[in-house]
């Protein structure tokens, strides 16, 4: 391998050299195959898609645009057969560009998906791993992730998946598990949290680790706006229970862990890289004030504790028509740490000013293929399980008012939220929770 | 004032002075009251407006704080709640109790025929809806004041709890407001460490109501069979009009610590909250408020009234060089310090500290104190109900918000007294 090219590889992972010598050595074969495979740069990269909605579809754009035309997507699967059309309809044809991708024409000549590679249903994801893929994108909604991510590495599949990586912490644990065998394998594993590969947020949060706002005291997160897509508000005669939830899997949070998990996880996830930790317990608060329709909430406030006693605030809302704010903040005893999507910052002792940053969305796949071609594998599973789970102990203490430890989640809490079986079928909306009467599990 | 006054800033107590001849016609110069408690002995007549449990407790640490107070004059805008007051009153301190019939008010004009009887302090203690009325009323009348938290409902009622304030110091009126906290041993010690520097510069706070719902506590009335007013007045904790909604009501206290730790009011604040639980009335039971003080220095508190929620009530102060835990009395960091001294009832401080600023003819002023916390708590509400970030200046000063009923009378109230704030529609005013 080149040697400067393995060099970068190793900066790209952000990781101090031991760990990545480590993980090279543990990578073993497998890795040292895989390296040599796309060494040169030059040879195809098979992307199966799984999950073809908006998101899955951005992820696939940013994979097929990011590095060069050698990364082919190879295969496609969704739970319904119109979101697969509709996906390979708008990569085929190009569309208008969006928060989280830019403009793009036709991406058809990276594309070689024919009609049987083109899976659907709840086994969907199964065929596709076996369809000759070298990489997935794991797109689908949340819940199902853990399944995903475990079939996917259990097939020696590197994995690009989006956040959080679960609903509940029985999903968490899996993750975690198949992270580590992720790591024993050589895979890469690059998580949809994309600000671990934005530039001003990685020269801030160094800055941190170096000692530029001294010892942290206190922070701040938040994700307030809007809100999400609509619900078809009621269910369409016909359709079953599950395939309309899973269609507006948004509002259910079996599927999508509620907004302070699907959405806010990006802060918390800042807020555990920034701490070099996940908490130590949580007390939340939260409700519906204003939603309609399925059963998640609409705004959480949660505090957060982190080793050494450091409370950190979490606010997250979604309802139209307030103020808006979706930025991190940390604060030392030499200054305070400041960063959003556009900014960041730091104030005081060590003052300093982050630079512009390339998109976010298309870095996280530059860095993942990049790492996949190198053979130094990038693993985030860990880390944006440990933020999902800190979104989740949030969610859980915010739903049943009881304050709680990450301990006792991780190890202790029976909260698993899976349906009976995966089936277009009944499936009631489970109640909206209350503080105080839903239990803690 | 003149240099005795000062002088007795500097550790003299009152007392002291009386005992010196020399003293004695600098008494009579400072205040014409002063001269009137100077032995100390002296009878303190007190008339209450409101004799709920909350102004009927507080007549009792009243009595049992300092010698020679006599309760004089009631008042109530319900005779059955006045009654029920009067006889907890002649159980629990029966010497005190110097009320005649004819001393006795009910109404909403109550509090006027109070301020106009022979008393000498009128303790507030009527929800809160009625506070910036009536503390004017008493010290137009020229009366030392006792109010309970918090002093009012909207803005509108905060600057006029202001204006009253600084009126009551250009009369040398005492002003003891309801935040007992501030007539703690142990808060006070801690305080005055934060203020010392010894946490270092104060980078963050954090303040707690986490407790049960109200019902623990307070009786809710139907609606049936009462008027709106009735029935509105009588459960007033469940309406924002009346209460100003738990946050104004009750934690209150929590962020009036913040605001005496800091020394200052926040500059804006961002808020969130709803009812997740509660049908009654229509306020919320929780809030999540993020206020920012001068320097940016972010705190936030938390508050909320669901039976079977993990409780916490607290404030916490985080510096450069420490934390302080103030209701736990504990600082730790480079200068750790416990307060493990005497720490009186609280309830009854307030009440000694005031009878005797009285008797001493050496005012103490709380109006502003509890005014500008009230406002902390006021604009966290405001920005959770309609979901807008907003700020200190805008709400003191542009902020039409005015909860008043179009009149005080028995009978309907308008619509939006029962209907619950949705953020994102409810109008910022």
């Amino acid at each position: 391998m080149d040697k400067h090219k393995e060099q970068r590889g190793r900066d790209f992972s952000r990781r101090d050299f031991v760990k990545a010598a480590a993980v090279a050595s543990f990578a073993g074969a497998s890795a040292r195959l895989t390296s040599k495979l796309y060494a040169a740069g030059s040879d195809v990269l098979k992307v199966g898609l799984i999950g073809c909605g908006g998101r899955g579809t951005g992820a696939a754009t940013q994979a097929l645009m990011g590095v060069d035309k050698s990364v082919r997507l190879w295969a496609m699967a969704d739970l319904f057969r119109n979101q697969l059309d509709a996906s390979y309809d708008m990569l085929s044809k190009g569309a208008k560009g969006r928060y989280d991708r830019v403009d793009f024409d036709s991406l058809a000549d990276q594309m070689d998906v024919p009609e049987q590679r083109r899976f659907v249903g709840f086994d969907a994801y199964q065929k596709l791993l076996a369809s000759g893929v070298d990489t997935v994108i794991l797109a689908t909604p949340p819940h199902f992730r853990p399944e995903h991510f475990e079939a996917a590495v259990k097939a020696g599949k590197h994995v690009f998946m989006e956040k959080p990586v679960a609903v509940d912490p029985a999903g968490v644990k899996r993750i975690i598990a198949t992270a580590q065998v992720a790591k024993q394998k050589g895979l890469s594993v690059v998580a949809g949290t994309q600000r671990r590969h934005q530039l001003h947020y990685i020269e801030v949060i160094k800055r941190i680790h170096d000692g530029a706002i001294g010892e942290i005291l206190a922070a701040q997160c938040y994700w307030n706006n809007g809100g999400p897509w609509c619900l078809t508000a009621e269910k369409p005669a016909g359709v079953s229970d599950m395939e309309w939830q899973c269609r507006n899997w948004y509002w259910f949070c079996w599927l999508c862990g509620d907004h302070i998990v699907e959405q806010h996880v990006h802060n918390i996830d800042i807020m555990n890289w920034a701490l070099g930790s996940h908490p130590v317990q949580c007390m939340g608060m939260g409700g519906r004030q204003a939603r309609v329709g399925g059963n998640i909430w609409d705004h959480f406030a949660i505090e957060f504790e982190y080793p050494g006693g450091v409370r950190v605030l979490s606010m997250c809302r979604q309802i139209p028509g307030c103020s808006d704010r979706v930025s991190e903040r940390i604060v030392g005893t030499k200054g305070f740490a400041y960063i959003d999507g556009a900014t960041g910052f730091i104030k005081g002792e060590n003052a300093y000013e982050g630079p512009a940053s390339p998109n976010p969305y298309v870095q996280e796949h530059v860095d993942l293929i990049r790492s996949i071609r190198q053979g130094v594998a990038l693993n985030e599973g860990i880390q944006v399980a440990e933020s999902t789970m800190a979104a989740i102990i949030g969610r859980m203490s915010a739903y049943t008012g009881r304050a709680l430890k990450w301990d006792w989640a991780m190890n202790a809490s029976k909260l698993d939220l899976s349906p009976a079986k995966y089936a277009f079928g009944d499936l009631p909306v489970a109640p909206v929770p209350i503080p105080g009467k839903t239990p803690l599990i | 004032m003149n240099g005795n006054t000062n002088s007795k800033r500097h550790g003299l107590t009152r007392r002291d002075f009386i005992r010196t001849s020399a003293a004695a016609g600098a008494v009579a110069l400072a205040s014409g009251k002063a001269n009137l408690f100077a032995a100390g002995s002296d009878t303190i007549r007190v008339g209450i407006i409101g004799c709920g449990g909350q102004g009927t407790r507080d007549l009792v640490s009243c009595v049992k704080s300092s010698p020679g107070v006599q309760i004089a004059a009631m008042g109530d805008l319900f005779e059955d709640r006045l009654k029920q007051s009067l006889e907890k009153l002649n159980t629990d301190v029966p010497a005190a109790v110097k009320v005649t019939p004819d001393k006795c008010f009910v109404g909403f004009d109550a509090c006027k025929r109070v301020v106009q009887s022979d008393v000498h302090v009128v303790f507030l203690t009527t929800p809160p809806h009625w506070r910036a009325e009536h503390f004017q009323a008493a010290v137009e009348a020229g009366k030392h004041v006792f109010m309970e938290k918090p002093g009012g409902v909207d803005p509108k009622g905060i600057r006029s709890v202001i204006r009253t304030a600084e009126l009551a110091q250009q009369k040398r009126l005492s002003v003891v407001a309801g935040t007992q906290r501030r007539h703690s041993k142990k808060y006070q010690e801690i305080i005055k460490r934060i203020h010392d520097g010894q946490i270092g510069e104060i980078v963050a706070g954090q303040g707690y109501w986490n407790g049960g719902d109200m019902l623990g506590y307070w009786k809710w009335y139907d609606k049936e069979g009462r008027s709106d007013m009735e029935w509105q007045c009588r459960s007033w904790p469940w309406f924002t009009w009346t209460s100003g909604d738990h946050i104004v009501e009750q934690h209150v206290h929590n962020l009036d610590v913040l605001n005496w730790a800091l020394q200052a009011h926040p500059v804006q604040c961002m808020g969130m909250g709803g009812r997740a639980v509660r049908t009654l009335g229509n306020i919320y039971d929780h809030f999540a408020v993020e206020y920012e003080y001068p320097n940016g220095v972010r705190v936030s508190s938390l508050c909320r009234q669901i039976n079977g929620c993990t409780d916490r009530i607290a404030e916490r102060v985080v510096g450069t060089k420490g934390v302080a835990d103030v209701d736990q009395g504990v600082i730790a960091g480079e200068k750790p310090f416990k307060y493990d001294g005497p720490d009186p009832d609280h309830y009854v401080q307030e009440m000694a500290d005031l009878i005797k600023s009285i008797r001493d003819g050496s005012p103490i002023n709380e109006g502003k104190n509890v005014a500008e916390s009230t406002m902390n708590a006021v604009i966290g509400r405001m920005s959770a109900y309609t979901g807008r970030a907003l700020k200190w200046d805008w709400a003191m000063n542009a902020s039409k918000l005015d909860l008043t009923p179009p009149k005080y009378e028995w009978g309907d109230l308008p619509p939006e007294t029962e209907q619950v704030a949705v953020p994102g529609k409810t109008q910022l005013t």
